[in-house]
This record gives C-alpha cells, structure tokens and sequence, in this order.
C-alpha cells in the first residue's frame, strides 16, 4: 500500500494519469448540502459564508474535492446572465427548497429571437434587454457595483479560507458553457435542433463569438476564485456536452470543434479543464481522441455522465482522466449495497493504471439518501486501493 | 417505400415539401400522403429504436412530417375526408417539474401518427390531471418529468388518479430522463421509459387493444 497522500496530491496524481495512494472520490454535491444543512436556495446563492459552513457540516460525503457552486459567485453579475442563468431566467431565488420552492430548471422557450442581432451588436441585445433581464433595469447603481465588483470578492474569501481550513480543494474556479449549451438555453432545444438542419453558418457564426465569450467569463470567475493560489480554482468547469442526442455529422461538425477550441484556449492560458459532458458520447470516443492534440499532459478532465465508462477508459485512459458516473438514480432510489456494487464495477474498469475519479454522473440529486452518498466515498476507500 | 415516406426517412426536408405539393397539385388523396408520410416516420423511428439513428433526427423527422401536413391537412378538410383518429392522449409534465423537451417529442410524435393530443403543459398537479381525465376521456395518460423529485410526485398523481375512480379505464405512461430506470410498480404506471419511440410504440399497442 502506498503512503497516504494529500487530497489534491491525490487528485493530481489521477490527473497526470499515475497511480495515486487510492482513487481519488469526488461526488458532485450542488444542491443536496445546502438541502441537508436547511439552508434555502436565498442563502445558499447570497450568503457563501453560510454555505462554506454547511459543506463544513458536510465533509463525510464530500471525498477529495468540493463543488464552490460557481453559478452563485456570479448569478447576479452581468455578465453571469450570459451563462447558465439564461437557463433559468423565470427561476426565482427561493426562499425554500422543493417542492415549496425549486432550483434552477431547463426551460424550453426561445430567448434569442434574432442570430443576426446578435452577431451585429454582440450581447447587449441579450443581457440588456427589458424582457428577458427585468430585475437588471430595476438595480441602483450601488446594487450594480456591488454585484459586480465586491460580492465576487466575498464569494472568493469565504472559499478560499474553507480550503485553508479544511485542506480540501475546490472542485472549479470557474465555468464554461459549450455554445450549442448556451444555444439550446436561448433557443430552446426543439428550435436549435431546426437552426442546425436549417441554418447551419449562423450555428456556426455565433459558436466563433460564444466561444470567446464564454471564455472570458470562465477565466475571470476562476482568477477572482484564487487560479494558481488556492488548490482546484484553476479548473475551469466546461459543461455540458450540447443537446441530447446528436448524431456523429453534426457532433462531428457543430459540437466537437469548439469543445476542442475552447479546451485549447483554456489550457493554453495555463488552466485545467474538466469537461462535464453529459448525454450519452459512447458513439463519439474515436473523435474525441483529438482532445489532447497539442496539448500537456494532465490538464484535462474528462466528466462524463452516461457514456460507456470501461469504452472511455480504452479509448482515452492514455490521454486523459475520466470521472463518473454513479447513477443519479441509484442515489435517490437505491441502497448502499447497490451503490458499493455499482463503484466497485466503476474501479474494477476505469482504476487501472490511475486516472480515474469516482463521481457521479451530472450531480448528486439533491434528494440522494446521505448513506448512498458515503457509501461512495466508502467504496473508493474499500477498493480503490493502489 | 415511396419518394415522400424514402423523402422522409433520410430526413430530406425540401423534397418532402416537393413530393407534397407536386401529388397534391396531382390530385393525390391527402389522405394517403399522410399515411405515406407516417410510413417515413415509422422507418425512421424504428432506426431510432436500433440506435441508427439519434434523438434530434427523430425530432427533426417531426418537425418534417408537421411541416409536410400542413400542407395536406387544408386538402383533407376541404375534401370534406375525415382521417381516423387513433385515439386520445393526455399529457403533461407532473408538478414541480418545468421540463418541456421530453413530453413535447412525445405529444409530437403521437400526433404525427395520428392520435388526439390533450398537451397539460408543465408543472401540473395532480387534481389537474384528474379533472381533464374527466374532461377529455382519454385512453392513455402520459407524465413526464426530468428531475428525480417528479418520480414520487408521479406516483402521487397516478394515486390521485385511482382515488378518484378513473385509473381502471386508461392505461398510465410515464417517462423521463431517469424514469426509464424505475420500475413502474414503484410509481403505479403501467410502463416507464426514458426512449420517446418506445413509449410512442408502447402506447400504439395499448390503442390497438382498444383499452
């Protein structure tokens, strides 16, 4: 048995493809710890020290790393709004969890009327405008300099000194979204799914600018997150693998290349990427071979939902870390037994060799049994052993 | 197979609309361009179920065939033709779900083949459901909902359906991202699923039974 390493030793290890201590675990708890601490989606998203406390109260079901729940850092910035917030624009900040309030949900409506607009006069048409950002029109200048410039600083000291504290470090620093992402938020994925067949240049237009865009955003969250100082905020979290069901022409033309110019831009500023692709990318492993080309070794992460997770090790074992994917399904509704059965498998075909985290698939529901939970982080320790 | 189903099948959008105006202009009964159309979608439903094809093919299959009846549909109503209605669906996202996308490609897919759909839209409660149950007399009811939550509360609205007398005369569908992972004695649906076409087939063989 090898020496017990650090938490990020550890991780760093599986990332640069080695055989660490055990495998590192690391389930993506968003919203079960606010959930199981009491905390309401207000505080959750308002309050980081109060969130930093309830992870503290919650580090048994943590593993190596923590979730910083970037989407509060900046959910009442700006330029937030161009992001994941877009998603969830007639979401309400709750002031409880479900079933009396909820969390942020995919609504299925077309935001962004006009491509040609946007093209033209960049975002403005979309974060500005009245019908979509109501709440930014009703914002004094004080609330504005605020969002923008000292909650972010806040939001970064309370987690910084959590990982000070506790040695553990963050899950990201910050968070991209892949444009055909950011498109089925605007469009709606019903709508997207006809701009692809129907106009694929402006698909293709508006991917360029998403791209940069998105970009910016996800560097800026992860330098006032501590990139370089403070252990894990220099991943940038690039989600989420485009709409459901691609098939390979269009993955192969409208999703693969910018993911991989994304990642490049990413790495070559000196960040990691984790990307967290959900959706089932079985059928799209052999592409996704380029995913290193011109790249370093280990500064990629490689997160995937309901993909074949042993075919993903033999495809992209030599070139990058894979993390998942415990069923969500089985966290809500199974046993520990079934869990310890299910990453028992997950070692048995990914552990080999090191670069492989135990996680979850897209997150852990927040209305996971606590038991299924540990039980992951147990099953690491019991057979991820080196 | 013929130019307007073979059209269809390969996801062909501008010959579908050719073939179409063309027959109709031809003097072709609407009605068989519909079927014909169906048959089109059929195919490329049954390559979905193969895993020959994916998700947003079958979705812009829909999103043909519903353009090409557009054009058919004035045809047959000014021909005074009536085109048999296979039978009534309702459905709708349960309560404290808003996801859209799953139960849409489903309302669409059935109406592409025929059937009367009663769409609740999302975030329905259970007494919702029981009172267009009532209204509409449907023979199947269909619940969707992405989000793990939306599985007890499928069960919740399935109880409600029972307690008030209604579930013995329909059969009970749910799906989901999830769902399909559940089994439907837990829930008290007679079937779960996480495929669009399967469900849509589940549903034309409940029809055929004449529940």
């Amino acid at each position: 048995m090898k020496e017990a390493m650090s938490r990020y030793e550890r991780l760093l290890t599986a990332w640069n493809l080695q055989e660490a201590d055990r495998v590192p675990v690391a389930p993506i708890n968003c919203y079960i710890i606010p959930y199981l601490e009491g905390l309401s989606i207000k505080e959750m998203f308002l309050e980081p020290e109060k969130l930093v406390r309830a992870t503290v109260n919650c580090l048994d079901i943590c593993g190596d790393e923590v979730d910083p729940n970037i989407t509060t850092l900046d959910h009442l910035s700006l330029l937030g709004k161009s992001g994941w917030d877009q998603a969830t624009l007639d979401w309400r900040i709750w002031e409880d969890f479900p079933p009396k309030g909820n969390i942020p949900s995919f609504y299925e409506k077309t935001l962004l009327e006009d491509y040609d607009d946007v093209l033209e006069r960049g975002f403005a048409t979309i974060l500005y405008n009245k019908k979509i950002c109501q709440d930014v029109f009703r914002r004094s200048i004080n609330e504005l300099i605020y969002n923008e410039f000292e909650y972010p600083k806040i939001y970064a000291k309370a987690w910084r000194k959590f990982v000070e504290d506790n040695d553990v470090p963050l899950l990201m620093g910050g968070r991209a979204c892949h444009p055909l992402d950011l498109l089925q938020y605007y469009r709606g994925i019903n709508q997207l799914t006809e701009d692809i067949f129907e106009r694929p240049e402006k698909i293709k237009a508006i991917s360029d600018l998403l791209v940069e865009y998105e970009a910016m955003r996800a560097m800026k969250q992860a330098m006032i997150m501590g990139a370089g100082e403070v252990p894990g905020a220099e991943i940038i979290f690039f989600v989420n693998g485009g709409p459901p069901g691609m098939p390979p022409r269009i993955f192969d033309e409208f999703f693969w290349p910018y993911a991989k110019k994304s990642i490049d831009l990413f790495v070559k500023r000196g960040f990691r990427v984790r990307c967290h692709w959900d959706n089932d990318l079985t059928p799209f492993l052999d592409t996704m071979k380029q995913i290193t080309d011109g790249l370093p070794r280990g500064k990629i992460l490689l997160d995937l939902e309901k993909t074949n997770m042993k075919k993903a090790k033999e495809a992209l074992g030599d070139r990058v870390c894979i993390l998942g994917n415990v069923p969500s399904s089985l966290l809500v509704y199974g046993t520990p037994e079934e869990v310890e059965k299910c990453c028992r498998k997950l070692i048995e075909d990914c552990a080999e060799g090191g670069g492989f985290v135990l996680s979850t698939e897209c997150e852990t529901p927040w209305d996971a049994k606590r038991e299924n939970v540990r039980a992951i982080i147990e099953s690491a320790e019991k057979f991820g052993q080196y | 197979m013929g130019k307007l189903s073979a059209a269809l099948s390969v996801l062909d959008k501008k010959s579908v609309l050719q073939v179409v105006t063309a027959d109709l202009g031809a003097g072709r009964n609407p009605l068989d361009l519909i079927e014909e159309a169906r048959e089109g979608l059929q195919k490329v439903g049954e390559e979905f179920e193969k895993g020959n094809l994916f998700l947003m093919e079958l979705m812009r299959a829909a999103q043909i065939f519903k353009e090409a009846a557009t054009l058919i549909t004035p045809k047959i109503k000014e021909k005074c033709l009536g085109e048999e209605v296979k039978g009534k669906v309702l459905i709708g996202t349960v309560s404290g779900d808003v996801h859209d996308l799953g139960k849409g490609i489903v309302a669409s897919l059935l109406e592409c083949e025929g059937f009367e759909v009663v769409d609740l839209g999302v975030d329905v409660p259970e007494k919702i459901f029981v009172e267009k149950i009532k209204e509409h007399n449907p023979q199947v009811v269909g619940m969707s909902g992405l989000l793990t939550t939306s599985i007890p509360m499928m069960g919740k609205t399935v109880q409600a359906i029972a307690d008030a007398g209604l579930k013995a005369n329909l059969k009970i569908i749910v799906g989901g991202g999830v769902v399909g992972e559940v089994d439907p004695s837990r829930i008290g649906a007679d079937f779960t699923t996480s495929n669009a076409n399967e469900g849509v087939r589940m549903i034309n063989e409940w029809t055929r039974k004449r529940v």
